[in-house]
Parts: structure tokens; sequence; C-alpha cells
């Protein structure tokens, strides 16, 4: 589960002017745009994303539709993917099963960056006792779980479910974006646009929220896209081992796991919910990716 | 040379891991060979006669059988003690540690005529003293023993020679022989058990033939055979047992690994190990009943029309169809076809759902919903689908929630639950089935229902010694079980043993055990 | 450079202490009473009531922290609440597996990465650069359960050639412990062999930019030579020290992988001891796993103070 974290030490460049805004806007788009992969990346994700909000309107089956004549089919003409060990298709589980991974992701990282940048840009920028002492050893002692077992353990504690493994998850990714926005506000603070504000008296908030925090925006994007994919896997791993989404409600990881013990007389059950844990991942990495090299080239 | 010495530092590290890798480790084989990665080994290719591994569905948490909740540790069991009485496949009991045994008239004073020249496996002798030492230790308030419930009717042991030992009951007790062929009568070494206090459980020492040798967490659980055991020596020198708690591992260990035989195997595997060449599969009635248990005194379930909606609603053929492969036996009743007290009258209905519908418009309750816990495997996730599934057609809303099996059976015991997905793993007597179950105040009433006229059948059931007698009152109590539906019997399992075609000597007891002594290769 | 060392030491141990006081709180949270845990579903009120006291579970919460803390300084773990064998020894027999794991892992890590790495790097644009950069993007996005799911399937239920699961220790037998964990490894591996391409191709391109290796081609040294001999001593290093740090995660990301393929390592028993809310051996484990990465990132702390002195001044510090 061990996400690319960007290692991003480089500060970014100045973009407060406006009007080069707008044409250094249509320069990155281009940018992007000429990055097959990672247009690609963003194609499929838009499938998922489609694919999650009009699930009722896609799917072939109702995906909790009991089908007891019908257990442990190949895949045919009738079920494209197959059906499971309780007659039900697959493909519409995997399709609902979008709705319940995006959410996953998408929740996770909200919480994750909810408290992990408010956390940061404080931390860093009035440092003290506080900053070096509390809150970074804390973020260490944190990053120092391995962050399946602390999700587990986090979602063995509030419980099984979806909403408690979206909290679970989002608080294990909580510290990487401490740490971030910190090494980011703590590079921005230096700078002399920072002290001239603070010599005109302007207040702090303002300047952090106003000035430091828009400049240091790209790359929490970048890490919260990137963060999206494993915050994906980390939900399919805790639905995997138990807990996680309850049944019926189809999630990827619990198809994957349901799967498992019926591998030898129908894999069809693991493969697809697999491959599309796969899929939906590279396209989030290989978008993000995309989106790093619009953001600043230079830092391939 | 900085940069040499900064890219040696990690190679540095992981060669200190591999050799402490290498070196450590103890032999906590957990299965899988690559010789026979390829099925269809065939008797004659096996060298090592002198070793049988045994595939168990989970690891056995402990050793002392005066402690044992479980049932995996019973398995275990078999090799290391032997019981004051066993039963044979018929449920007849036979002689093991007691080669002869009287009962009173008025059934209150059981005299057991012991064997002699039987010594544990530390060189105590067995003796009555030794009987009267591991009843007294079970009766002991302050060890807390599970058994305790099992032989609290013991009034007074006497013992009257060397081998030989009354024991006194404050009542007759019908099922007290069916007791003492399982844990109950399991003699352990009073020397070891003086010597190791609560260790005990970690170092066990019976009677039976195979010694305790040692046993890794989740890994290798040793025994090796005991010369001086008292009956016939055993052809297998080392027994193993492994643990492997997924159904498939377990299974393909069995067919391409060094398993030779496994306790049991999920029943979608059923097909696969019949279709093995190098397995042969044998199979029995069990003595237990599962269903669902119904808490009694919370809503919904308090209503007993809600109850008996629920009874009529679950079709138990298609359950047994789908999530069983037809490997189980419907159920209506704590009795399984095995036992004579098997209500053979009572059939299991077709599910019907207008039926459930009405009841549950004459329960006066609208919106019924209620959550279902269940322990976390594939095959119970399966089974509550399904009933979640069927029950909605009828009107219930059904939550199923996941709960880790320790922690079910302690929510269970206080009250915490609306219904639970629990069995029983049964027992030879029918009384062991629903005395504890039923009875108001029963140890294991979980469901907290209370009927006087089922503790008035079950009570006189095992007061009396009489077959015939006893099993008309058992059929009045499970028409009653049927009506009032405290409990929801949806199945009876079946167990399924699938082993290497060269293992010779295996019987297959409708108690599910596999007795090691006679266990041989081909 | 004493002072930054043990500035860095007391920082370690300071973190430490706030991670066993995280582990303790978040456990002892868990639902579920340990003692009827221990004593089963036929357990008397009596009996419950006196393990509770032996226990100390009636004890104040900070009471019973410092009771397994001061147990923990004296090498007592405590007893595992399934079978109260000791919490210690359990962990020194599953360590060695889940070493010899990690181990195996980085072996195939490395040995797909090398290759990869360096055959992309040299030979940018072409068809081996682009299959190169595609298997580190899929190695990175590929779940680890789900390959190894599909290499059991495939290699070991289709084709045979492997056995499908288990663990046998090296010592006791070398073919089959190899034979064994050679699915397992690949599923662990491949994640980190895609990280570690990534990271070589990268830092090898930039290398080769670099004017002393354009010196060494103008000298005429065969390609190959001036390829190995310069630039990937270089390149290696920022490789390698990610690799390291790598390792302390592994003891986690084994969870999965020794799950799948039933090999009785730490993971395995860690996520068995919270799923049965085997409280000790949750606190040992976690405690354990914490306690490796922060270890290991101070021994690579020292080593680069070591190496680079504009460290040492704690300029380039964490964060």
């Amino acid at each position: 589960m061990s996400q690319t974290n960007a290692q991003t030490a480089a500060p970014y460049p100045n973009r407060l002017e406006s009007s080069p805004r707008l044409r250094s806007l249509k320069k990155a788009l281009g940018r992007f745009f000429q990055n097959k992969l990672g247009v690609a990346g963003g194609l499929f994700l838009l499938i998922l994303v489609i694919l999650a909000i009009f699930a009722p309107w896609l799917a072939p089956y109702n995906p909790m539709k009991q089908d007891y004549m019908a257990i442990l089919q190949g895949p045919s003409a009738k079920h494209w993917f197959g059906t499971d060990d309780l007659g039900r298709d697959v493909l519409s589980r995997i399709i609902y099963g979008a709705r319940v991974s995006l959410k996953a992701g998408i929740i996770s990282v909200a919480i994750a960056l909810a408290i992990g940048v408010p956390i940061g840009l404080i931390s860093g920028y009035f440092r003290g006792f506080w900053d070096e002492f509390i809150i970074m050893r804390i973020t260490d002692a944190m990053l120092s779980f391995p962050s399946l077992v602390l999700a587990l353990t986090l979602a063995a504690v509030f419980g099984a479910g979806l909403n408690n493994a979206m909290l679970a998850i989002g608080l294990v990714y909580t510290p990487h974006f401490i740490r971030l926005v910190r090494g980011q506000v703590l590079a921005q603070r230096e700078r002399e646009y920072v002290e001239a504000a603070i010599a005109a008296g302007i207040s702090h908030w303002r300047i952090m929220l106003r000035h430091i925090l828009p400049n240091a925006w790209a790359p929490i994007m970048v890490q919260a896209t990137l963060s999206v994919a494993g915050a994906i896997i980390s939900e399919a791993s805790l639905s995997f081992l138990g807990l996680g989404t309850q049944p019926p409600t189809p999630s990827w990881g619990s198809m994957l796991s349901e799967g498992q013990g019926y591998i030898t007389q129908a894999p069809w059950i693991a493969v697809f919910p697999g491959l599309f844990i796969f899929l939906a991942v590279m396209s989030i990495n290989v978008f993000g990716d995309g989106v790093r090299d619009m953001l600043d080239p230079k830092l391939k | 040379m900085k940069t040499l010495r900064k890219a040696i530092l990690p190679f540095v590290v992981i060669a200190l891991f591999a050799f402490l890798a290498a070196c450590g480790g103890q032999s906590s084989s957990n299965g899988g060979s690559s010789s026979d990665a390829k099925s269809g080994q065939s008797a004659s290719t096996r060298t090592d006669k002198s070793k049988l591994v045994i595939g168990l569905d989970a690891d056995p948490p402990q050793l002392d059988p005066a402690m044992s909740t479980a049932a995996v540790d019973r398995q275990v069991y078999q090799s290391i003690y032997n019981t004051l009485v066993d039963i044979d496949k018929n449920l007849n009991y036979v002689p093991e540690l007691a080669t002869s045994w009287k009962i009173s008239d008025d059934g209150k004073t059981y005299t057991f005529y012991l064997r002699k020249n039987v010594l544990f496996q530390d060189g105590t002798p067995f003796n009555a003293e030794a009987v009267k030492f591991n009843f007294e230790r079970m009766l002991d308030p302050k060890l807390g023993s599970p058994r305790l419930s099992e032989i609290n009717l013991i009034d007074k042991i006497t013992v009257v020679d060397d081998y030989t030992i009354r024991i006194h009951l404050k009542q007759p007790y019908a099922p007290f022989l069916s007791v003492l062929s399982d844990r109950a009568g399991m003699m352990v070494s009073p020397t070891a058990v003086k010597k190791e206090g609560k260790d005990f459980a970690n170092h066990p020492v019976g009677t039976g033939p195979y010694k305790f040798v040692k046993h890794v967490k989740q890994g290798d659980l040793v025994v090796e055979r005991f010369d001086k055991y008292w009956g016939n020596k055993p052809k297998i020198k080392t027994i193993v047992y492994k643990p492997f708690p997924d159904g498939t591992t377990r299974l393909t260990n069995l067919i391409s690994g060094d398993v030779d035989i496994v306790n049991t195997i999920d029943y979608k595997d059923i097909k696969r190990a019949n279709s093995a060449v190098n397995l042969k599969v044998s199979s029995t009635e069990s003595l237990g009943f599962q269903g669902i248990q119904l808490n009694t005194k919370v809503k919904p379930f308090d209503n007993k029309k809600v109850r008996q909606a629920v009874n009529i609603a679950l079709d138990r053929n298609a359950i047994a169809k789908v999530v069983f492969f037809n490997g189980v036996v419907p159920a209506t009743s704590p009795f399984p076809e095995t036992s004579w007290a098997h209500p053979s009258d009572l059939q299991v209905p077709k599910a019907d759902v207008a039926k459930a519908k009405q009841l549950l418009k004459e329960s006066g309750l609208n919106n019924v919903s209620f959550t279902l816990k269940i322990s976390p495997s594939p095959q119970e996730k399966q089974l509550a689908q399904m009933i979640q599934s069927m029950l909605q057609q009828v009107g219930f809303k059904v939550k199923i929630e996941m709960v880790e099996f320790g922690t079910l059976l302690e929510q269970i015991a206080e009250g915490d639950y609306q219904a639970a997905r629990v069995g029983w793993s049964g027992r030879t007597d029918p009384d062991g089935n629903a005395y504890a179950w039923f009875t108001t105040n029963g140890t294991l009433n979980y469901m907290k229902y209370s009927n006087p006229e089922v503790d008035k059948l079950l009570q006189e059931a095992r007061t009396s010694l009489d077959q015939e007698k006893r099993k008309a009152l058992y059929d009045r109590v499970s028409k009653i079980l049927w009506d009032d539906a405290p409990y929801i019997f949806l199945y009876y399992p079946k167990d399924y043993k699938a082993m290497k075609n060269d293992v010779e000597g295996f019987v297959h007891v409708p108690d599910i055990m596999i007795r090691t002594e006679n266990l041989q290769f081909k | 450079m004493v002072r930054y060392l043990a500035r860095r030491f007391l920082l370690m141990i300071v973190i430490l202490f706030i991670v066993s006081v995280i582990i303790f709180s978040l456990v002892n949270v868990l639902p579920g009473d340990p003692a009827r845990l221990m004593l089963g579903q036929e357990a008397t009120p009596e009996a419950l009531a006196a393990l509770r006291k032996e226990m100390g579970l009636n004890d104040p919460l900070y009471i019973q922290y410092i009771h397994w803390v001061g147990g923990i300084l004296h090498g007592d773990f405590g007893y595992s609440l399934r079978d109260h064998s000791p919490v210690l020894k359990t962990l020194l027999q599953k360590i060695p597996v889940t070493l010899e794991l990690t181990f195996f892992s980085f072996v195939v890590a490395i040995l797909i990465a090398l290759p990869v790495g360096i055959l992309s790097a040299t030979r940018r644009g072409r068809l081996s650069d682009y299959l190169g950069t595609f298997f580190a993007l899929s190695g990175i996005s590929l779940p680890s359960f789900w390959l190894g799911i599909l290499l059991i399937y495939l290699f070991a239920v289709k084709l045979k050639w492997f056995p499908p699961s288990g663990y046998v220790p090296l010592s006791e037998n070398f073919g089959k412990s190899i034979a064994l964990m050679i699915l397992p490894a690949i599923t662990l591996g491949t994640h980190l062999a895609a990280e570690l391409t990534r990271m070589l191709r990268s830092s090898l391109l930039d290398v080769l930019q670099s004017d002393y290796i354009r010196t060494a081609y103008a000298k005429g040294l065969l390609e190959r030579a001036v390829v190995i001999g310069h630039a990937l001593k270089n390149a290696l290093v920022p490789v390698l020290t990610v690799g390291g740090l790598q390792l302390a995660a592994f003891f986690g990301g084994s969870v999965i992988t020794e799950t799948i393929f039933g090999i009785p390592g730490i993971g395995q028993l860690v996520v068995n001891a919270i799923l049965t809310r085997d409280f000790p051996v949750v606190q040992a484990c976690v405690l354990f796993m914490a306690f490796m990465v922060v270890v290991i990132n101070f021994l690579v702390d020292i080593a680069y103070s070591i190496i680079d002195p504009r460290i040492k001044l704690g300029e380039v510090s964490k964060g």
C-alpha cells in the first residue's frame, strides 16, 4: 500500500500575476493534452465516474438480485462478466462497486485534507514548541506505523462499515498531508512577499489563506490525486479482510475476497473486480502524473 | 569512495536480515511441498510412511480438555487422550479406559471397572485415584471449567479400589455416559497438572496413543507415538496437525501438498475433492444443528408471530442447494437424522411467503427490521445474504453485521443481539442438543427462551432410562420448538473428510473426530 | 556531529514513546472483553471476575499502560488471549519468516528493477524504454492481493508449477523453502520493483547528462563500461536508500501477501490478532513494526550524516 509520495522539496514559482496566468493556464492545458497517457487515464476516470453516477441506468441487472438457477456461471451473452455464488450479475456489481470505490477514495482523501491542511498550515507558519515537538513528533509517530495495519486497527476500533473505513483511511493519510503542507509553508514563508506582508500589517490568517495557500495548492492537489488511488486500494484491502463494506453492498475489495474461494471453479468472480481496481489506480496515477507535469514540467 | 559507502549500507542491512532469516525460523510449516506439486500422486511414491499430516480448519487454541471451548482442539485430543468410554460408528458406547460399567436401577449410581496396566505418557499409573482427581478438578468452581455444567449432577465419588470407581449422581441423568465419551471423560495426568498448574494446557499429558511434542502457534502441532500405549501400537510414528483456515487452501494442499487427511472440506469443494484422482472422500451425518438464534427478550423477536413468520419464510431446500451444494440436510428440530430422537414426522416445509406475510400482518408490527450477526466467513456471508433476500420478499428489512466469532459469542451471552447465526456441534445424547439450549436458564439458552412445558419434558427425558419413552418426550419438544420458533433450525451439517488414497484405517464416526490410533498407510 | 546524533537519538525516543501511547490507547478502545475472550462461550461469572482482577483490567488506564511498558522493557510482552502463550515467543517465531519473505521480495525487486531500469534509461525513446516505463507504471498500480490471487491461479492451480501456499523455513529444506517463496516474493516484490525501476531510470537519466559522463564518452571507453562503471554507482544511491526505507515498510505491506499465501509471519499474526481482538498480540506486533521503521530511519539518518557533511549542521531536516 506504499503510495508514491511526492517528495517535493522544491518550492513553486510565484504565480500571483493574473493575466499572464490565463496564458500559462492555456499553455499548461496544452502540455497536459500532449501527454497521451495522462489523457487516456483521465478518460478512463471519466468513464468510471459516469458509471458510478449513472449506475442504476447503466447496470444490466439489480446487483443484489439473487438467481439460484444461475449460480457460478461463466461470462456469457446474458452475463458479460458471469455470475457469482448467489447468481448475481458480476458486471452490475462491478458498476455499483465503482460507486463504493470512488466514494471511498474521494472522501477518505477529503478527510485527510480537511484535517491535514489546516494543521500543516498553522504548524508550518507559526512553528515553535507546538510545531516542532508535538505536532511533528505525532506525525512522525503515525507515519511509523505500516499504513494498512494502522487502518485495520482504526477500522476495528470504529467498527465495520464503509463510513468507518473511510474515516480510518482518512486518518492514516492525514500525516502525509500535514507534512507536505508544512513543508510547502516553510518554504513559502521565507519569501520576500511574506515579509513584506507582515511588515504591512496584514493579519497572519490572511497571509496564510490568501497568499501562501494558493501557492502551495499545486503539489497538494497532485498528492491528493495520487492518494485517491492509494485510498481505493486501502478500502479494497480492508474489505478484503472483512472490515469495510458489509454485505450485500458490492465493493471491488469484498468481491475479490469472495472470489478467492472460488478461484478454481469460477475465477471471473475475482479477476474482474481486481482488474477494475488495477485500471482505476493506474488511470489515477497516470492522470496525476499528467497533472503534475502540466503544473510544472521541471518536476519530472 | 563516499558514494560507495552510501550504497553499501542498505546491502549490509539486507545481508544482516538474510543471515537472521536463514538461521532463525522454527519449523513452523504451514503445508505445501514442491516435489508433489503435480496432482495424482499414487501410493507407491510415498517414501516416508512414518509421518502423517492432518490438515485442520483452525489452530487449536489450547490442549487441556477441561478448559476446551473450541471444536478443533478435540481432534488433537483424540491422539493425546483417552476417554472413559468411547462411541462407535452407530453411537453405541464401547469400553476405552473403563472396560465395563454398571448402572444402578435408580439410575443414580455408576460403577466403572477400569483398565489395568495403563500408563500416562509421563509414567504416572492410571487408576481410580487419577479418575477421581480428574473429576474433582473439573468440578472445582475455581478452575472455571466449561465441563462443570456437563457433570454438575455428580454428588459423590468413591474410590472402591485401585481399579474400581463409583460415581453417585444427585438424580438420574441419562446422558451421563455420552458426556464421558467426550472431553469430560478425558483423563489427564494428575502429576502433570500438579507440576505445570495453569500451563498444563501447553504441556498436555494423557494416556492416548500419541504424546505431545511441540506446538508452534498457527503452525505445526507435532505428536509422537507413545511406545507404552496400552492399546494397539500405532503404525504411524509421527502425526503433524497443520492449520488451514481457508478451505480452498486446505484442499489444495491435500491434493498437491503434503497433507494426508483434512478434518473438513468446504461444501463448495466437495466436487473438486471427489474428482481428484489421488483422494477419497468419506462422509457421514454429524450430531449437530445450525440455524439462527433469536433473542426473545428484545424486539422484534419478543413477538411470536414475527418468529413464526421468519421460520416459514425461509426456503431451506434452496439454502441447502445453493450454499451447501446439497451437502447438508434441511432441519426442523434440534435432533439430526443420526439421532434416535429425530422427529420423522416433522417434515421440512416448502417456503411459504404468503403465510409469512400473513403472520407478519397478524403480529401487529410494521416495517420490521433487525440485524443478523454472523461470523465473517465467506460461507456465512453467502448464507446471510440469501436469508436477507428471502426475508426481504416477506417485508423484513435485514441488516447483516459481521462479528468475529469470539466477540459474537460474547455479545450473545450478554444479550447484545437480535438474531445471530450460531449453531451447535452436537452431542451423542439428544439431551446434549436440547437441555442446555432450551430450558429456562439453560447454560446455553442465550435466546432467553422460557416454556415451562418444555422444561418439564426435557427434565423428564433426561432422568428416564427408557429410550422409547424419551423419544416420545423429545418428539413433543420438537413440535413445540417448531411452533414457538425461538431458534430457526436451518440444516444439519454433514461431515466430509477427504484423504489421500493410501490412508487406511479411518472410521467415520458421527462425532466427526479423526481417531488416529488405527491409521496407517497402505 | 555527536550533538546531531544525540539530538536525533533523543527524537527517536520521543517518537517511540508517542508510538507506544498511540498503540496502547487504540487497542484499549477496541471493543471486547479480554477475560471473556480468553475463557470462551461457557465461562462462569466467577472465573471471569477472577481473571479480570488478575489481568489488572480494573486498574485505571495509565496504570495499565505503565505495567505494559514496564513489562516490555523487561522482555515481557504479555500473553496471547487465545492460547495463553507468551507473545514474545510467538513474535520471535514469526519475525524470521517475514524477514525471509522480505529478503526474497527484495531480491526479486532488484533482479527486475536493475536490468529494466538500466535498459530503459540507456535505450531512451525506444521500445524497451516504453515497455520499461509501462511496467513501472502498472507495477505501482497493481493491487498486491489481485496479483497474488492471479499468480496462484495461473502457476499453482492451472500450471501446477508451484505449490499454492504454505511455508517451510530455509534451515529445514532449502529447495522446498525457495519454491514456496517464489510466488509470494513476486507478489510483494513487484510493487517495489516498479518503484525502483522508475527511480533508477530517472536518476540514471540525470546522471547520464552530466559532464563527467560525457568526458568518459569522449575518452572513448566502451558505452557499457561507462554506464556500469560511473553512472550506476551514482544513480544507485537514491534508489538504494529508498529501497532500504521500503524494507521497513515491508513489515506492514506483507500483511495481505502473507494472508493469501498462508505464510506464518508477522503480517498474518497481526491481522489475525486484530480480527480476533487478541489485544496483547496486537499491541506487541504494531509496536514492533513501528519500532523497526523508526530505528531503520534513524540508522539511515546516521549513515547520511556520516557521509554528507551538509546534514551535520541540521540544514536538511525531515519535513
